[in-house]
């Protein structure tokens, strides 16, 4: 591919993209109106609604005894209007003029209340004659709420008794809402004043019936209740707004294309199909930017605007520019997604009705971030798209961890990168960009070609199902034992879809896995490197970014198979000859070989960053992506994955050895210290760089039409 | 300059091209006739690398265009009656756009643009946005963008569908020039006037077969007609009848 006509491409795409009205007017116009529009406009709605309920008094309907006192408390501010008796049935009336009637018991559920007093209190009666006079005349607008004051109220509160009052509200009505709490605090006082009466009568010390005194206090300071509200809201708007404005150059670059049949003007022209996605995706991916951008810009302006001079939302501009960092992952995901998806489109209509479901999809599991109590966790930091917007929720809330932020932008990554792979794929496919169609079979590149090579968005694809695949099934296998986690994990999600796929495609295998006995030099070379490297590890590259106690803890705990006692022989087959074979198996051989085609640096360099990522925590990123680039070296120059695999099997054998049986470990100076000595450290690096010179002075393997993958003019 | 040997193209079931063979020499304008479906677009596309064929081969000059996909478009300037240009940019911005991805030089690319705006008589309308061209506008600049990267073979087809009489008799006169100046044309038409006028060689196509070929002279002592359209009608009426016409 050349960088020079992806520009190209670019430069036109997005010429051509601005200069329509249609997409400015979602990416730039929509933000700018959309903020001052929802929150000023909806905020002073919501204002004037709210104060013109405050301005205005509550009716309550008043049934049962008069009690001057209460009735005073009532009146004491403009807050009611009280009429007797509305609403009531005169034989009702009678009856509790009577006292025939009294207090109804709530319905209670034994089963929900057992040992939570919060759900006895409930307010939920049972059918009566007065529950339901109060429902009709609250549900018909006479009143906004009904009091009941039970017979022998009054006699009650001379006696010292308890005298009961009812308040029927309807919840769902804003009116009657406020005046169920207007009620409240209006009886609260009345209470208050009762007691203190009551305590002065009886010479008892203020406060004697009240016990204690409650007093609940917000801890959470007053960045991090703003951020619960924008970390629930933020993340869902922006995500969808972004997606929504570059939903219109994603079908107009495609399906819009093939409407007004100039892409087969560009498939004329001497560029790949690569050049032209590619092209194209970075022209979609610019607008979904400049429209997060616009969005966050808007609403930026519009807190600042409306919400500061009230104190009540104020943000960092540093809190804006980690969202939209964030936000990069998403959009490229979701442009990947739509041009994958549009290009299937015949023309603009099209994919007007492709894409719109896949906007739908988008905003349900969105939807579910908004509510209380989903977090940010292992699970979900595997979720494409719902990871970031919980990931932005955490951040706001001052809550997201490194694993957690390494795991949902690593796992962003890898989606993203599958996403454009499809895209760049269905590209590449005649059929679909002609108009025609193609099995799903060819275009997910399962077709068996015996003696192809694997190309590296096969292996990138591979790999992006393997951390998944590990990931999850890692997470099933909580309950079982270390030992059964390592092989399942090694030979289940590593090594068996590698082979799979290997023979799904008829891959030569020889080539492939680079299953060539090497040269005694070689073999020497990767024990040197398999004895020290560690050494190196553990006494330089940790020091680095040194590793959390809890990750060193939970990394023991496997590493010690659950410190069950077991013999030296098991802890080598399964946490230094298993991982060997199957993690070789995978990264330098199908990967490497993937990635052949690059040339020798890009292809170690990069097969070593994907091991890192493959062991899914930050901290072992850069020590595991060293090893990586160790043993892809080792295999290039040796044409043989047998020496990377008796360097890995050593490597951690010998550590794995040291933490097994301490006193080794105490001999060198190893056990129990974070980091290892330096002695030590420096015994291993240079012997391990005398296996790198070793390696160097070996004699190029045949690097030709045999181990090269062949080579295509395009 | 331009071959094809033994071209199949299967679409699932249906077989659109059968042993399909064509040559065009430098120098010459070479004629793709035949009805509606049988089989010219595809024929032109695989000649000019859109689509890649389900057996046999192209050669333009002596690469084959399946190893080497990229040296040979730059031999080939395609051009198709129905391709339209990018609505919102101008004429001018196209053709800097295809010039570049043709790897042609900047400063090469913009005098050849220029030259180009000038022979096509284009200047009148080069800086007003695709969208808001006439057909016969649209076509001169989609010409202009098929011939300049000065490619030695080009494909046309159907380059007059859709123009008006002036319009099409100009891009009929730009493809003369064009042959004089030693390019290898292959060129498909429903016009019989046009091809009788143009063509120096003839193909027949008729469902995915080539049913006669030669100098219009040859394919009237064929058939024994007088012009171009009776001989066309009369061979392709033959084919129907399920006669066999090995040529």
């Amino acid at each position: 591919m050349r960088p020079r006509i992806i520009w190209t491409i670019f430069r036109k795409e997005i010429t051509e993209t601005l200069r329509d009205r249609r997409t400015l007017l979602m990416m730039i116009g929509l933000p700018l109106l959309l903020y001052p529009l929802m929150i000023i406009g909806v905020g002073k709605l919501a204002e004037s609604q709210e104060e013109a309920q405050e301005a205005r008094s509550s009716r309550v309907a008043l049934w049962g005894e008069t009690v001057p006192k209460l009735i005073g408390e009532l009146q004491r501010s403009d807050s009611f209007t009280v009429e007797y008796w509305t609403g009531m049935s005169s034989a009702l009336r009678s009856d509790l003029e009577a006292g025939k009637l009294q207090p109804f018991l709530t319905v209670v559920d034994p089963k929900k209340s057992k040992g939570d007093w919060k759900k006895r209190s409930s307010d939920i009666e049972e059918e009566n004659p007065v529950l339901s006079a109060a429902r009709s005349v609250i549900s018909n607008r006479r009143v906004d709420a009904v009091l009941v004051v039970w017979p022998g109220f009054q006699r009650a509160l001379l006696e010292g008794r308890v005298g009961r009052v009812s308040t029927y509200y309807d919840s769902v009505r804003e009116e009657s809402q406020k005046a169920r709490e207007r009620l409240g605090d209006a009886l609260f006082e009345f209470r208050k004043t009762l007691i203190a009466e009551r305590e002065k009568g009886e010479g008892l010390a203020e406060g004697f019936s009240l016990g204690i005194e409650v007093l609940p206090r917000n801890v959470a300071p007053q960045t991090r209740r703003q951020g619960q509200i924008l970390g629930i809201v933020l993340p869902f708007t922006l995500i969808i707004i972004s997606a929504s404005s570059c939903l219109y150059a994603a079908i107009d670059l495609t399906a819009g294309e093939k409407e007004r049949n100039t892409l087969q003007t560009l498939l004329c022209a001497p560029v790949l199909p690569q050049e032209i996605i590619l092209g194209k995706f970075m022209t979609v991916w610019t607008v979904a930017v400049l429209a997060t951008l616009a969005n966050l810009l808007s609403m930026a302006a519009t807190f600042v605007r409306v919400m500061i001079p009230e104190g009540q939302l104020s943000l960092s501009p540093s809190t804006y520019l980690v969202a939209f960092l964030m936000l990069l992952p998403v959009t490229f995901t979701v442009t990947s997604v739509f041009l994958a998806v549009a290009v299937f489109a015949k023309d603009f209509k099209d994919g007007q009705n492709f894409l719109t479901p896949v906007l739908m999809l988008l905003m349900l599991p969105l939807g579910a971030t908004m509510l209380p109590g989903i977090e940010l966790n292992a699970w979900t930091a595997f979720v494409p798209i719902v990871n970031i917007a919980l990931l932005i929720k955490a951040v706001f809330l001052a809550e997201a961890h490194g694993e957690l932020v390494f795991l949902t932008l690593a796992s962003s990554a890898a989606y993203g990168m599958l996403t454009l792979l499809f895209a760049a794929r269905v590209f590449q496919r005649e059929q679909i960009l002609l108009g025609g169609k193609e099995s799903i079979r060819a275009l997910l590149g399962l077709r068996r070609e015996v003696g192809a090579f694997p190309s590296p968005s096969l292996v990138l694809s591979l790999f992006g199902i393997v951390f998944v695949l590990a990931f999850y099934g890692s997470l099933f296998l909580k309950n079982a034992s270390a030992t059964q986690v390592i092989l399942l994990t090694e030979f289940g999600f590593f090594l068996l879809p590698t082979l799979a796929l290997a023979f799904a495609k008829g891959f030569p295998r020889r080539e492939t896995f680079a299953l060539r006995l090497p040269r005694w030099k070689g073999v020497v070379a990767g024990t040197m490197m398999g004895v020290t490297a560690w050494a190196f590890v553990g006494g330089v590259l940790i020091r680095l970014l040194p590793p959390p106690e809890s990750l060193i803890r939970a990394m023991e705990k496997i590493f010690l198979l659950d410190q069950k006692p077991v013999p030296l022989w098991i802890v080598w087959l399964v946490l230094a000859v298993s991982p060997a074979v199957c993690e070789e198996l995978l990264f330098r051989g199908m990967i490497l070989s993937g990635f052949r085609r690059l040339g020798m640096w890009p292809a170690i360099l990069l097969s070593g960053l994907l091991f890192g990522l493959a062991h899914s925590s930050i901290y072992r990123l850069i020590p595991t992506f060293f090893l990586g680039v160790l043993f892809g070296y080792l295999v290039w120059r040796t044409g043989s994955v047998y020496c990377s695999i008796v360097a890995h099997a050593l490597n951690n054998g010998v550590a794995m050895t040291l933490l097994h049986h301490k006193w080794l470990g105490s001999l060198l100076g190893a056990d129990g210290v974070k980091y290892l000595p330096w002695r030590l450290a420096s015994a291993g690096t240079v012997i391990l760089l005398f296996s790198m010179w070793l390696i160097s002075t070996l004699p190029k393997v045949n690097q030709d039409s045999s181990l090269l993958p062949r080579q295509r003019r395009s | 300059m331009l071959e094809a040997h033994n071209l199949v193209k299967r679409f699932g079931k249906v077989i659109a091209l059968d042993g399909v063979s064509l040559e065009v020499r430098a120098g010459e304008v070479v004629g793709l006739l035949g009805p509606n479906g049988a089989g010219k677009t595809t024929t032109l596309r695989i000649l000019a690398g859109i689509l890649t064929p389900s057996e046999g081969r192209v050669l333009v000059g002596d690469l084959d265009n399946r190893e080497y996909p990229l040296e040979t478009k730059m031999k080939v300037g395609f051009l198709s009656g129905d391709t339209q240009l990018y609505q919102r940019l101008n004429p001018r911005e196209v053709l800097f756009y295809f010039g570049r991805l043709y790897g042609v030089e900047e400063s090469r690319l913009r005098e050849r643009v220029e030259s180009l705006i000038a022979q096509l008589e284009m200047g009148s309308f080069a800086s007003r946005r695709c969208g808001t061209l006439s057909s016969g506008q649209k076509q001169r600049a989609n010409i202009a963008r098929a011939f300049l990267h000065e490619p030695p073979v080009l494909i046309l087809d159907e380059p007059t569908a859709s123009l008006d009489v002036i319009s099409g008799q100009f891009i009929v006169e730009v493809i003369r020039r064009q042959r004089s100046a030693g390019r290898a044309i292959l060129f498909s038409t429903h016009i019989m006037g046009e091809a009788e006028y143009l063509c120096d060689r003839i193909y027949l196509l008729h469902e995915g077969k080539i049913v006669d070929r030669g100098s219009l002279k040859e394919l009237l002592d064929h058939s024994g007609c007088e012009n171009l359209t009776d001989a066309f009608l009369h061979r392709i009426q033959h084919e129907s009848r399920g006669f066999s016409t090995a040529s």
